[in-house]
């Protein structure tokens, strides 16, 4: 879930730079989304199953693939955003939820949702009406199970990672393309909507997850947020530390969870990441004459993991 | 960490909790918990990387005191310690990762 902090700084800061670089069709140049099935068919990658199917059915398990429905909590998170938060500041803007527009939004879609960038406000409004209409009661299970379909249909997939948010440093590895798709090699794609493969030099590092994963407080955002911290601690209390082993390493080869890559949600991934061990002591303290039988419980615990428990 | 006696009574209960304290829009001294209303941090008391985390519980018997004496009631206990990951800090949506039980007792006599 929270894999998907800060996509969206690199996409805005992105946008002053392309408009001087004739040639570079880029994602945030192309013509914006209008509603959630435009913006699902911008980056459909269904496609990608026909000769990835394992890698693609492993990340339909993923929060990734409901990144802003998540279990239902992640979509009544957004309408709480609104409802208490932008509706409740006096210079949002927002005084209800049809005021919303996407940069309101982006203080969970930066990550949630980083192509929200080239949407249009009302996708924006869509979203946030399918999420409000979800969490009310009146709401019926048929309705529901519709809304968890529409928003579950745009989300963190193979062209976020492997294109749109492929490329850190992009004055120093190039923008990416919409022809394109990036791996761990170069060459061409047997797919006719993307038909070059290049390598990114990021795609086995930590701050590949870390543009989401979290340092803090969005300060680009106009009314900042932190929701992940992670890369924050992976950085500074790791490997500041010595600790050298990746995100990638331990969430998706040493897990075997691949592009599944759950964390805190799954019990023997959780139950890996942190040594427990418990000592009981029964015995007869005396305080001066009074006798005072008692157990000493001795808990010692260890995070295995190469950031904090649990972060935000 | 829950203790019961001999007889299935809990006699104790005891929770520690490791996140990190959000701060409210990055001011003063209140926690933030939606995530649209955190910038910064007040503490971190979540499970540092590679750092150990020590926690010590002392549990009396259940026992009477009277003119000097102590009448032990029960010479049985059974210790429980679970550690919960609490997405929405509730028992209800929490995932066990460990938990260990060990029963303990003490000897009887003595000088």
């Amino acid at each position: 879930m929270k894999f998907l902090r800060s996509i969206a700084v690199t996409a805005v800061l992105a946008l002053p730079l392309l408009a001087g670089v004739p040639g570079m069709a880029t994602a945030a140049e192309e013509k914006k989304a209008k509603s959630i099935d435009e913006l699902a068919k911008m980056y459909d990658s269904s496609g990608c199953k026909q000769c990835h199917e394992g890698i693609y059915n492993d990340w339909n398990q993923s929060l990734h693939a409901r990144s802003i429905f998540g279990t239902g909590r992640t979509a009544l998170t957004v309408a709480t955003t609104v409802k208490v938060g932008l509706m409740g500041w006096q210079y949002s803007g927002v005084k209800k939820p049809e005021d919303v527009k996407v940069k309101h939004l982006m203080v969970c879609f930066k990550c949630h949702l980083p192509q929200m960038a080239e949407a249009t406000d009302d996708v924006a409004r869509e979203i946030v009406k399918l999420s409000i209409r979800y969490g009310d009661k009146a709401t019926s299970s048929e309705e529901k199970d519709k809304i968890e379909q529409k928003l579950s249909s745009i989300n963190i997939n193979c062209l976020i990672c492997h294109q749109r948010n492929a490329i850190v440093h992009k004055w120093v590895d190039g923008f990416p393309q919409k022809n394109e798709v990036y791996g761990s090699k170069d060459g061409t794609h047997a797919d006719s909507n993307h038909a070059v493969m290049k390598k990114s030099p990021i795609m086995s590092e930590s701050i590949l997850c870390g543009q989401c994963h979290g340092l803090g407080p969005n300060f680009e955002l106009e009314n900042p947020s932190q929701c992940g911290t992670l890369y924050g601690s992976y950085l500074w209390a790791y490997r500041a530390e010595g600790g050298q082993e990746s995100c990638q390493e331990c969430h998706m080869k040493k897990s075997k969870m691949g592009h599944n890559m759950q964390s805190y949600s799954d019990i023997n991934f959780g139950k890996s990441a942190v040594d427990f061990q418990v000592e009981t002591l029964g015995y007869i303290w005396r305080d001066k004459s009074k006798m005072i039988p008692q157990t000493l419980v001795k808990v010692d615990m260890t995070n295995r993991a190469g950031h904090s428990i649990p972060d935000g | 960490m829950t203790a019961k006696d001999s007889k299935g009574k809990e006699i104790a209960k005891h929770t520690r909790i490791y996140m990190p304290i959000p701060q409210q829009l990055g001011r003063g001294d209140k926690m933030g918990r939606g995530p649209y209303e955190k910038s910064g941090i007040i503490r971190d008391n979540g499970l540092p990387p590679h750092k150990p985390v020590h926690e010590q519980f002392e549990i009396p018997f259940p026992a009477e005191f009277k003119d000097g004496k102590t009448n032990i009631l029960d010479y049985d206990m059974t210790v429980e310690i679970e550690l919960m990951y609490m997405p929405f800090g509730d028992k209800e949506s929490g995932i066990t990762w460990h938990k260990v039980t060990k029963k303990v007792t003490l000897e009887k006599g003595g000088v």
